[in-house]
């Protein structure tokens, strides 16, 4: 009996062990609400470089807070909330997150309250439209507007001249122009015009944003794709630009910047976060100029700008919000210095309007043949039309790409566009 | 009973007895254990998962919607589509890689075959290798400037690259490929171990009796082996079904969906979409179905009389 007992009194010991281990982190977790805040983000190239500099600035206001900056892949980010959040438990959770504007609002819906509303800690009025929309939900504002996404044509300057362009030719074209252009420059070149990943609607996103249109009503719920004038012309321009073959195809990121480092292609159509990937290849100094995002062809309302990705800072609602929400107020939120260093420090642009006023925004980049491209991106920033990007954006997305496979295949548009439309509904609720 | 024993327990019947409780309540306490871990890790997530799967709604706005979930797998394309690319997978790869496992067992089971070891070990070493890790470099190996392109376009094969990874068709060919590299090894161990168990006098027989290989291998090898494939085919036909990893990293499941598999249209469902994890949980009990239906007929077919 004494072997049992001894048997008994060690599993005790283990199961208490185990118990006794939790129990101190969730008291750790509880200890350092008071002095000490958790960020998550991403890229540590952009997002964490940006929070750090926001920590520094943040020290002359509240020296004694600290600031603990956690880099993870966004898809960890987005695993890690969906899970802590649906089991219901906040520990372990960061008080400060960083969230992509087209995921937001499934996440503002999905977990309601878990979110702190930040209305009133900074001055909607002071950032970019566009950036509102995903943000908020039932009229509150639930993030921080950060980067924004905002589309430029990226292009290589020595490539139109081979073939007879200017610069000034591709400015506030539409995708019709842009096929004719990419004809005659690989006639003169042989390159290619742009890549594509077909498993990436981003061209798509891009497209339809021009024209204030998007994959759901202006409710967020609502799919608008059999009917959607803009989608139906964005479908088509993919198809001729795919036709009249000035695309690379490629399969991922990597591929993607290898695709325009290695000057296989003649433009890249993207956000401005791209900045830093085209200047990393040193040799192509001055090969490089950005134009206006092409508008759609026949659209109405269709303008030369869009946006691609961009994320904002969202705070969670547990201990240690109102710090969190200070913190981000006085940086994000207000300070135009900080932005100026932002600007200066990485080439980060934000969305605070105020910021644009600032020297750094003004500054010409060697690069891009001294072109004021920081400045041009920001006056581009405005003019992005506002549109709801809803909760179902990748949901619609997986389903859109499957539609244009079957319309490259031969498929007629309206059959495609209404089939997805379909499917859409049936799958969102 | 052995008689001596019961004499034994005749005559000390009390200490015996005690002894009898003893040993039974250590062996039970050995029991316990790893029972309660594995209800608790194991049935408990299951039973779990089985009422999640009967709700719908986002995040946690979870409600009861009885078999509305189970209903819609009927009528969700998404779904039909993954479950068709899954069955692909599994009806050419598996039996592909089944045979090559098997072809290849029997040449290096060859009592005559040098450098027995460094074949098998080469033979052997994908399935050490990590499944992103090898995966990202098939994704590099059947990139559109790959190595396999270029080979193939060098040896003058191909005029033009092969879209590997951007075609519906070749990237359904390429996630084969890879999955085969990566299991065929594993297999073939299964096969290799069980050669050795063949009693040797068995083809010997055969060859007086004036057997040719082929019938040696088709009356005799396959025959013998017969549970080990049984076996083997049931753990990869699981396997595909469960397939993720390698889609997701080699082609996310792109071009659309149509290298889609079922486990990553629940990874989508949960993470990627606005999470609907009732609905997620419905398909992957749907894998379960699939899987016991499998498995099912497997026995039935193969099982007869081993079993």
């Amino acid at each position: 009996m004494k072997k049992v007992l001894a048997l008994f009194l060690v599993s005790i010991l283990l199961l208490s062990a185990c118990s006794s281990g939790s129990k101190e982190k969730a008291n750790s977790g509880n200890a350092k609400d008071t002095k000490e805040i958790t960020v998550w983000a991403w890229d540590p190239n952009f997002n964490i470089k940006a929070m750090n500099l926001a920590k520094e600035a943040y020290k002359s206001e509240n020296p004694d807070l600290k600031i603990k900056i956690v880099e993870n892949a966004q898809a960890d980010i987005v695993q890690k909330l969906n899970t802590s959040l649906s089991s219901g438990t906040t520990k372990g959770l960061p008080n400060i997150v960083l969230i992509e504007d087209y995921r937001a609002q499934s996440f503002l819906k999905a977990y309601p309250d878990m979110f702190q509303e930040l209305t009133g800690s900074f001055k909607a009025a002071d950032f970019a439209p566009y950036k509102l929309a995903p943000t908020s939900l039932d009229g509150k504002n639930y993030g921080l507007p950060f980067d924004t996404g905002v589309t430029g044509l990226y292009v290589r300057t020595d490539y139109l001249e081979k073939a007879g362009y200017k610069v000034a030719d591709l400015k506030d074209i539409d995708w019709k122009k842009y096929i004719e252009i990419g004809k005659k420059v690989k006639e003169a070149t042989g390159k290619q015009m742009l890549t594509l990943d077909p498993k990436d609607l981003g061209l798509i996103r891009m497209m339809i944003q021009t024209s204030g249109s998007w994959y759901l009503k202006k409710d967020g719920v609502t799919p608008d794709i059999a009917g959607n004038a803009a989608l139906k012309e964005a479908f088509k321009t993919y198809k001729e630009i795919l036709d009249a073959d000035l695309v690379k195809p490629v399969s991922d990121w990597s591929q993607f910047v290898a695709g325009f480092n290695s000057g296989d292609v003649a433009t890249v159509p993207t956000g401005n976060w791209i900045t830093p990937s085209i200047k990393s290849e040193a040799s192509q100094a001055g090969k490089w100029a950005v134009v206006a995002m092409p508008k759609q062809t026949g659209i109405n309302g269709s303008v030369n700008a869009s946006n691609l990705g961009g994320s904002s800072w969202y705070v969670l609602n547990i201990p240690g919000k109102e710090k969190a929400m200070d913190f981000l107020a006085k940086t994000f939120g207000s300070n135009v210095d900080f932005y100026q260093t932002l600007n200066k420090e990485m080439g980060a642009i934000g969305t605070y309007k105020p910021a644009a006023e600032g020297e750094a925004y003004k500054a010409a980049d060697e690069f891009f043949g001294g072109q004021k491209i920081i400045s041009d991106f920001a006056s581009w920033t405005e003019q992005i039309p506002q549109v709801n990007y809803g909760m179902h954006t990748y949901a619609i997305e997986d389903i859109i790409a499957v539609g244009m496979q079957d319309y490259l295949k031969g498929k007629d548009i309206d059959k495609v566009l209404a089939d997805a439309q379909k499917q859409a509904e049936e799958q969102i609720k | 009973m052995i008689p001596a024993k019961a004499n034994q327990n005749l005559q000390t019947t009390k200490s015996g007895r005690k002894i009898r409780v003893k040993n039974a309540a250590i062996g039970w306490s050995f029991v316990i254990i790893a029972t309660v871990m594995i209800c608790l890790f194991y049935f408990y997530p299951m039973v779990q998962a089985l009422i999640l799967s009967f709700q719908s709604g986002t995040g946690t706005n979870l409600t009861f919607t009885g078999i509305d979930n189970y209903a819609r797998l009927f009528k969700d394309p998404t779904f039909i589509t993954t479950v068709k690319n899954t069955v692909i997978y599994l009806v050419i790869q598996v039996p592909v890689m089944i045979l090559l496992a098997l072809f290849l067992s029997v040449l290096l089971n060859n009592k005559t075959l040098k450098l027995k070891g460094v074949f098998r070990t080469a033979i052997f070493l994908p399935c050490v290798t990590s499944l992103v890790a090898y995966s990202v470099i098939f994704k590099y190996l059947f990139g559109q400037d790959g190595i396999i392109n270029i080979m193939l376009m060098k040896v003058s094969f191909i005029s033009e690259p092969i879209q590997w990874l951007t075609d519906p068709f070749w990237a359904k060919i390429a996630i084969i490929i890879a999955i085969t590299w990566r299991w065929t090894g594993y297999n073939m161990i299964f096969y290799l171990s069980a050669l050795q168990n063949v009693d040797e006098s068995i083809y010997e027989a055969a060859k007086i009796d004036g057997a040719s290989s082929f019938q040696q291998f088709f009356k005799i090898t396959i025959p013998m082996l017969k549970p080990i494939i049984l076996f083997t085919s049931i753990t990869s036909t699981i396997g595909t079904l469960q397939l993720f990893d390698e889609v997701m990293n080699i082609t996310k499941g792109g071009p659309g969906n149509s290298t889609m598999t079922i486990s990553q249209y629940i990874y989508n469902l949960s993470f990627k979409y606005t999470p609907d994890f009732g609905y997620a949980a419905t398909v992957s009990y749907a894998i379960v179905i699939m899987i016991i239906i499998f498995s099912i007929i497997q026995f039935k077919v193969a099982g007869d009389k081993n079993e």
